[in-house]
């Protein structure tokens, strides 16, 4: 493995970082703490972590604040680590950049798969604007806007092609509802997640082998929908 | 004045006038006449219209006896002396009369003035009556003393049965059925008598020979109550505006029980919120430790060192989790009031020993110095005692730096049993001072420290409440904070001490 990223963990529990430090560096990677919403933004200067796994709740500056700090001086992969219960945390956190978010009580898989997935998808394997894109039986021709699964040709609108194609190119990662309808819909369309709900149903239907059980468009409530190319 | 004193006034005024007109041998007939009706016409003004014309009568006479020819007899000579003495009779009465008519509105218009002041004075104690669980009690001792009352009651039903406030110095007991069929006959009508200038629904009863008059008591058109009142006779139309006031002050004192219950329900909710977001964040981040250290203790990539370090990590966060649901349980003990104080005779040493043992592990970086003034078996709860001071230490530790000192002092005061615990950290921001020990504030500083959920200190004051004991907090002019806690107990000078007394 060609895991030897940094990763900055910025939490002001002792707790946290006395265990999630340990774990992280046990799995290769290379592990700067910060406790504090200013330390995080100092660290992050001098480090330049590969990913930042951020706690929301810092005892000095708001955790989305320190989230648009850091997007606005660079790309590099943000998760989020928040409490159930502050959605709207958590979505505002997105919006403002973040990658992904994990919700506390968690357990270590679940974080190490979310950094796993945000580090490949920066890797930059297929994180072109034209070609191909395969995710199991489902491959996506962005050039010529076909989608083909298991060598059937599958019609979408033009719409639908729009929402699966943001998805994908954005795949593993929550895309909040707020984010998906300025996309496809433009800034007006910001309150009407109505439009959202209907479309998704649509595509589901169309690409997923059992639209009851989703495999590639996964929601999370209240949060948004993610494309999902690997199962946690 | 009495109305024998008005005559006798009359009597004598008329003597004197006579007497003046006699010595100063007065014939001309009008003079005589104009005098006397001037004495009428003073009568009239200030006393009774029966003396008035009585006192008509009299002058009648007088004018016929000694002035009108033949003097000295009742008889009378001329004709003309006849016309002017039935035209003075004529005159004096009339002008009785209308005096009296007169002075009856004056007397009117003075009891209604005095009836509205005290209709006003009323309005004003009901508005100003905040208290709602005793505020009938309150209405009805203030209609008895506006309007000099010997009895007043406010009844009010309350299911089948009635609730009856009553005040003033006589106590008359109020038949229960009297007042349900008042009140149902309030239901029942609702006429406007013009001529009494009331409603319908006013009855009569004689109780223990007292005249009780029973008003109802209307809000709108809805009779919710009877208003009982004997004593000084009050106009039917007053009584009618009084059960009005009386009325919109029961009204009143519903809505404010209702705005204080509505009141309780919101901040009951709000803590409930506070509650939930205070433990909540505590119990996540714990619990994340735990599960994280549990899968690292066994991970192949963790030498011996780092596995002995997560597992007392782990020790460490499920103390910390103990320490939680304990506080949360003693919280809600004391929400549900079944904390209960159980004095027995213990040594103050050994309250702190406990108090201490509860905190042993908070407190190894801190240097504890204990100073116990007289070491006498004191009578008090011991276990809420100790659970109190535990709670002081564990903020004395909390809030200052590892290695500082941490100094107890337990003595004696005339109010019981004085526990002072002081630190020497950086002490309680001025702003929070006043605030410490509501239930979930944390101060401005105590962001910077992660295991404190704003419970301890309130746990504090409510379990020295319980003992009827206090606490609180200040600054030490050298730095630090100290907290003092005063818990009520008896104390026993030991045998030595009772030695020196003696």
């Amino acid at each position: 493995m060609t895991q030897r990223a940094r990763i900055l963990l910025v939490d002001d529990e002792v707790a946290i970082q006395r265990t999630v430090g340990p774990l992280l560096r046990s799995r290769g990677y290379e592990v700067d703490l910060a406790a504090t919403g200013t330390e995080a933004l100092d660290m992050f200067t001098q480090r330049t972590p590969g990913l930042v796994v951020l706690d929301l709740g810092l005892p000095d500056l708001e955790g989305t604040e320190v989230c648009r700090r850091i997007r606005e001086r660079s790309p590099v992969p943000i998760i989020v680590l928040s409490a159930r219960g502050s959605e709207a945390d958590k979505v505002n956190a997105l919006d403002l950049g973040a990658d992904d978010y994990v919700t506390k009580p968690f357990g270590p898989e679940e974080l190490l798969a979310r950094i796993r997935v945000a580090l490949r998808r920066v890797g930059g394997e297929e994180s072109v604007e034209t070609g191909l894109f395969r995710a199991g039986a489902l491959t996506i021709d962005y050039d010529r806007r076909r989608v083909v699964r298991d060598e059937t040709e599958i019609r979408l609108t033009p719409k639908e092609f729009e929402l699966l194609s943001l998805l994908a190119r954005n795949h593993d990662r929550v895309l909040t509802h707020k984010t998906i309808l300025k996309e496809v819909w433009g800034p007006n369309a910001v309150e009407q997640p109505e439009h959202l709900w209907t479309l998704v149903a649509q595509l589901r239907k169309k690409i997923e082998p059992d639209p009851a059980t989703p495999k590639y468009l996964v929601s999370e409530p209240w949060v948004g929908y993610r494309f999902v190319t690997e199962t946690p | 004045m009495t109305s024998r004193v008005q005559g006798a006034v009359a009597l004598l005024m008329l003597a004197g006038v006579t007497g003046l007109l006699v010595t100063l041998r007065i014939s001309n007939g009008a003079t005589i006449s104009t005098m006397y009706l001037m004495v009428v016409l003073v009568v009239a003004a200030t006393s009774r219209l029966w003396i008035a014309v009585a006192t008509s009568f009299a002058a009648m006479l007088s004018l016929n006896y000694f002035f009108l020819p033949p003097v000295g007899t009742l008889r009378i000579a001329d004709l003309h002396n006849w016309v002017a003495l039935v035209a003075f009779l004529a005159v004096s009465l009339v002008a009785s009369n209308l005096s009296a008519v007169a002075r009856t509105r004056t007397d009117e218009a003075v009891g209604r003035r005095d009836e509205l002041a005290r209709l006003f004075d009323l309005s004003r104690d009901v508005l100003m009556m905040t208290e709602s669980r005793e505020a009938l009690a309150i209405l009805a001792r203030s209609v008895a003393l506006r309007f000099d009352l010997s009895f007043v009651a406010v009844a009010v039903p309350r299911g089948n049965d009635w609730d009856v406030y009553d005040a003033g110095p006589h106590s008359i007991p109020l038949d229960r059925r009297q007042l349900t069929t008042a009140f149902a006959a309030a239901q029942a009508t609702l006429e406007f008598d013009a001529h009494a200038r009331t409603y319908a629904g006013h009855r009569t009863m004689t109780v223990d020979g007292h005249e009780v008059r029973l008003v109802p008591l209307r809000v709108g058109t809805k009779p919710i109550g009877v208003l009982a009142a004997a004593g000084r006779p009050v106009e039917a139309g007053t009584l009618d505006t009084l059960a009005g006031v009386v009325a919109i002050a029961i009204e009143r004192a519903h809505f404010l029980e209702e705005r204080k219950t509505a009141e309780l329900t919101r901040q009951s909710e709000q803590l409930k919120t506070a509650l939930l977001a205070s433990i909540g964040h505590d119990l996540r981040t714990p619990l994340t430790a735990i599960r994280v250290a549990a899968t690292n203790i066994t991970s192949p990539d963790f030498n011996a060192d780092d596995r002995l370090g997560q597992r007392d990590l782990i020790l460490s966060e499920v103390e910390r989790l103990t320490h939680l649901f304990e506080n949360i349980l003693e919280m809600a003990r004391l929400d549900a009031g079944a904390v209960a104080a159980e004095a027995r005779w213990v040594h103050p040493s050994e309250i702190v020993a406990a108090a201490r043992e509860q905190v042993e592990y908070l407190l190894r970086p801190h240097k504890l110095n204990i100073a116990i003034e007289r070491d006498v078996p004191v009578r008090l709860d011991p276990r809420l005692t100790a659970t109190a001071i535990a709670h002081l230490l564990e903020n004395a530790g909390q809030y200052s730096p590892p290695g500082s000192a941490i100094d107890v002092s337990v003595r004696l005061s005339t109010e019981g049993l004085v526990i002072e615990i002081r630190d020497h950290g950086p002490g309680i921001p001025s702003n929070d001072l006043p605030h410490i020990f509501e239930r979930f504030y944390r101060g401005s500083s105590a962001q910077a420290r992660p295991s404190g959920t704003g419970m301890g200190l309130w746990i504090v004051r409510g379990l020295l409440a319980v003992e009827h004991g206090r606490v609180w907090a200040e600054n030490c002019a050298d730095g630090g904070a100290r907290f003092t806690a005063v818990v009520p107990a008896a104390a026993k000078a030991t045998e030595s001490e009772i030695a020196d007394i003696q």
